[in-house]
């Protein structure tokens, strides 16, 4: 089996990759932010957005990849409603880079999947099919708003040899790509996946346009699934393009291509030949930051991390492993912090539905807390509730607890007050040493009548049995 | 009236520039009714909206691909018959900016598809020398209007081929294409955007001078405007040619060149060596290639400038029909709004960069348009200004032209296309008249070197008197 992937990755730049108007396209008004350039007016001519350069040198730098240095855009000729002038400003014979890998983890073993080419292109229009899917609508509507974003299309070859290898190098892509800073996993549709399967003895079929992970990975198993199936029954797998009807989990087709499309590519005569200088190229090298595969050995060694733990804190996310680390900082108890985040924060998060960016924990609450716990003045049989619930409000640990009335005395507070109830009671600590277990319970109730129960008995029976061992 | 002194009289109150204007739109019905130079002419004329700037007063013609804010441009075809661009081009910015007064639009070919200016809908311009003759194009509305305004006036063209230069030598005027940069191109309605230039025409090189002078500068909407300081090309006006050596290549004089044509420019020749110029034979060795090399760059880019002019955004609006593809809509909308020629170079220039055929066509001449520049600069490294004639032909008769077949006509732009294609300025100056009719002799420069034909054509101008003269009025 041999898969090969086109990624569209939707740059997080502030402005569209040919004229000046916003990208924050998902919460505008329909066709709200657009411009003559990127509506395509008769008249308008497009003008490149340096920090689309610079984001894509970044990301060709990430995969590495042989960053070229002069790059041309090109007009790719296709007639469809989605596109404003009829043609896409994308590239074609001289791309920004090229020959590139990223490594992945397949089966226990290192895996690298080769990268052909990276390019830039501008996003066409969103289509929105009113009344049903893209072969049964009644209408279509149009929003201009998606119409020239930056796009940075990543293809590889094809070195994938299943639907899994898919999903672990696209988690890891978008992982690497955050952390890049140049683009936003978050944001629907901002990840679009074309992928070419073919198995032994068929022709090789593109499904188009699909975008999450295990969707994914579902639609691929499906295919090849299907594919065998066809071939076994003795037909033949055509060559097509499919597209993933994910309600149902099947593909379908959408048109089958006997020739290659024709897109009749010629130089984009508008813009100029864009030269990339080695001081360019290493000006940006020095703004990447540090990558997730680094990241995960230095949690190791820094932290003392397993290599579990380490991928799941880098893995979630930039925003999950700056706060761990921030954490840190706070707290020398680095196993605790890990602990704590993988087993119950995320928890936390997931049943939120939302990450740690846009959770209301502070960072600072967040040590507090477990610091808190560390000193026994949670208790733990409280922990879980109360993450879930400051994960939620965002509260100070203490106050949480003096408001719930659950504010616990401190160990060392508590070691004075057990000190002071076995002076006034000698009695009972004699009848205690001579084995009478009940004394034990009594000199405990008088500890809590002490605190008014704001302490947790369990430890206040080894406090006092440590005591009097003494 | 020369612009410069109708500027000033103007600025000084002499004329009353309401009463002027008035007067001026009725002129212009009148000569749209005998000519028809214009697509559209501006009746609604503002005076108190005019800047008080360079241009105060002066009335402008603009060619129709070039995009007026709130102004019908149609770019001459019937598929924009209804734009009324929502921004103004750089050009007209500047010009509003200087306090100009934009008259109208200006009669062409559609989208520049054309050498005589009949390939349009809209009424096709007649030569004011012969009115059963063409006034060249595809700037032909340009060239026309320049020639009967009897009032002060100078008009924006643009050339991708020759279509400044052609109607320039057909109309007895002065035409400046400028080199490929210099004035941006933004809200020009592409033809050949790697190829397409906006120049100037005029009475007169000085008036010609003048207008560059305001409209030309860098433009960062224009990735391929050139980063250059504004110059003043009136500063270049000297009577001078003392010692300026003059290219004659021995190509733009050959079998195709009608002779009359050619011993007139010699004429011409030998009188600016009168004048202390010195001048020598010389070869562009590359001449037999460039029609098809041009004409192969310039259709793959217009194939695809016109694909948007489907009748969705842009393009006439037609009632969808029920059960009508996306595909059947867009071909039923183009087949409509585009004249013969338009769709005979969307066809070739999409021929040419398909798969299989792209690198044999559209690879191949995109290298040899190298070669072509190359030819230039090695000549322009030895001469400061070449000369020729500007058009092969003398202005032809409608009915001549009904029997041109594509080819032969596409071989009329043998002698304007080279320049076009290296993207060095060029101007065409009347050169003196042959049965009557103008014609027009070129003066080629070297890259962003303006100032030097300028020269040369200034002074051809100073010691002649063919662009004062007149048709005889029938």
């Amino acid at each position: 089996m041999k898969i090969g992937l086109e990624i569209h990755v939707q740059l997080n730049t502030k402005s569209k990759l040919f004229c000046s108007c916003s990208t924050d396209y998902r919460d505008s008004k329909p066709n709200s932010t657009t411009c003559p350039i990127c509506l395509g007016f008769p008249g308008s001519k497009p003008k490149v957005n340096k920090k689309a350069l610079d984001y894509g040198i970044s990301i060709a730098h990430a995969l590495n990849c042989e960053v070229l240095s002069e790059m041309f855009f090109s007009r790719k000729s296709y007639l469809y409603p989605d596109m404003s002038k009829n043609f896409q400003i994308t590239q074609f014979e001289i791309p920004l880079a090229r020959k590139g890998y990223l490594t992945i983890n397949s089966n226990g073993k290192e895996k690298r999947i080769n990268i052909t080419r990276i390019h830039l292109e501008e996003d066409p229009a969103k289509l929105v099919h009113v009344g049903g899917d893209i072969t049964t609508a009644d209408y279509v509507l149009i929003d201009y708003n998606r119409s020239g974003i930056p796009l940075c299309e990543i293809v590889t070859e094809p070195d994938f040899s299943d639907p899994k290898e898919v999903r672990e190098f696209l988690v890891k892509l978008s992982t690497l790509l955050e952390y890049l800073g140049v683009y936003d996993s978050s944001l629907e549709g901002s990840m679009r996946v074309d992928v070419n399967l073919s198995i032994e003895g068929g022709k090789r079929v593109e499904i188009k346009n699909m975008s999450g992970f295990a969707k994914i990975e579902k639609a691929l198993n499906y295919e090849v699934v299907r594919q065998k199936s066809v071939l076994r029954k003795g037909e033949k797998v055509v060559r097509e393009t499919r597209g993933f009807d994910e309600a149902q989990g099947t593909t379908k087709t959408l048109r089958t291509k006997e020739l290659e499309e024709d897109y009749g590519y010629i130089f984009e005569p508008d813009l100029t030949k864009i030269e990339i200088s080695k001081e360019w190229k290493q000006g940006i090298k020095t703004t990447i930051p540090e990558l997730p595969d680094h990241l995960v050995k230095r949690y190791q060694e820094k932290y003392d991390l397993s290599d579990y733990q380490a991928k799941v804190i880098v893995y979630t996310g930039k925003d999950f492993s700056r706060f761990f680390e921030e954490c840190c900082k706070l707290l020398d108890k680095h196993q605790m912090v890990a602990k704590w985040m993988i087993t119950h924060l995320l928890k936390c998060l997931n049943y939120q539905g939302i990450r740690i960016k846009n959770s209301k924990l502070s960072v600072e609450n967040f040590a507090k807390f477990l610091e808190m716990m560390n000193k026994g003045e949670i208790p733990k049989r409280l922990g879980k509730e109360m993450i879930k619930e400051i994960t939620m409000t965002g509260e100070d640990p203490e106050e949480y607890l003096s408001k719930k009335g659950l504010k616990m005395v401190s160990k060392q507070e508590l070691k004075k007050i057990v000190d002071k109830i076995l002076q006034k009671n000698k009695d009972a600590v004699k009848d205690y040493k001579s084995g009478e277990e009940k004394a034990l319970d009594f000199l405990i109730g008088e500890v809590l009548k002490e605190i008014k129960s704001a302490g947790d008995p369990k430890q206040i029976r080894e406090i006092i049995q440590a005591s009097v061992a003494q | 009236m020369q612009v410069k002194e109708y500027l000033s009289n103007v600025r000084d109150g002499q004329i009353n520039l309401e009463e002027f204007l008035a007067e001026l739109i009725e002129k212009t019905q009148k000569m749209q009714e005998k000519y028809s130079p214009f697509v559209t002419i501006n009746e609604k004329i503002d005076i108190k909206s005019l800047k008080k700037g360079n241009l105060y007063g002066l009335p402008i013609s603009v060619k129709d691909n070039i995009c007026t804010k709130g102004l019908r441009t149609t770019a001459g075809s019937k598929i924009l018959q209804k734009y009324v661009p929502p921004f103004d081009s750089y050009v007209t910015k500047r010009v509003k900016e200087g306090g100009g007064v934009i008259i109208g639009k200006t009669s062409m070919d559609q989208f520049g598809h054309g050498v005589f200016n009949i390939n349009t809908p809209f009424g096709v311009p007649k030569n004011p020398w012969d009115i059963e003759r063409s006034c060249g194009g595809s700037s032909g509305g340009a060239g026309c209007l320049v020639n009967i305004a009897d009032f002060p006036h100078v008009a924006i063209a643009e050339s991708t081929g020759g279509s400044i230069s052609c109607p320039a030598a057909f109309t007895n005027t002065v035409g400046i294409t400028p080199t490929y940069g210099r004035v941006s191109r933004w809200g020009l309605i592409s033809y050949a955007n790697s190829l397409d230039k906006i120049g100037t025409m005029s009475k007169s090189v000085e008036d010609a001078s003048l207008l560059l002078s305001v409209i030309a500068g860098h433009d960062p909407m224009d990735s391929t405007s050139i980063e250059l300081e504004r110059e003043d090309y009136t500063s270049y006006l000297k009577n001078d040619v003392k010692g300026m050596k003059i290219g004659v290549p021995k190509e733009y004089f050959g079998e195709g060149v009608d002779k009359k044509i050619k011993n007139r420019i010699w004429e011409n020749i030998k009188l600016l060596e009168d004048l202390g110029a010195e001048y020598e034979e010389c070869s562009l060795p590359h001449t037999d290639v460039v029609v098809p090399t041009y004409y192969i760059i310039a259709m793959s880019e217009t194939s695809t400038n016109l694909a948007k002019l489907c009748g969705l955004r842009y393009g006439l609006e037609k009632e969808i029909k029920i059960g009508e593809s996306f595909n059947d809509y867009f071909s039923r909308v183009r087949k409509e709004g585009f004249g013969d020629e338009s769709k005979r170079r969307i066809i070739m220039g999409t021929y040419v960069r398909m798969t299989g055929y792209r690198d044999q066509f559209y690879l191949k001449a995109m290298k040899v348009r190298r070669l072509v520049i190359q030819d230039f600069k090695k000549a322009f490294k030895k001469y400061n200004v070449l000369v020729s004639p500007t058009m092969p032909i003398l202005p032809p008769k409608f009915s001549e032209i009904e029997n041109l077949n594509p080819i032969q006509t596409y071989m009329l732009d043998i002698l304007t296309i080279p320049p076009n294609l290296a993207g060095v300025p060029m101007i065409s100056v009347p050169g003196g008249f042959s049965d009557d009719l103008p014609v027009g002799m070129h003066i080629i420069a070297d890259h962003l070197q303006e100032k030097k034909m300028i020269q040369v054509a200034h002074t051809f101008e100073q010691n002649t008197d063919y662009h004062k003269k007149q048709p005889v009025k029938k």
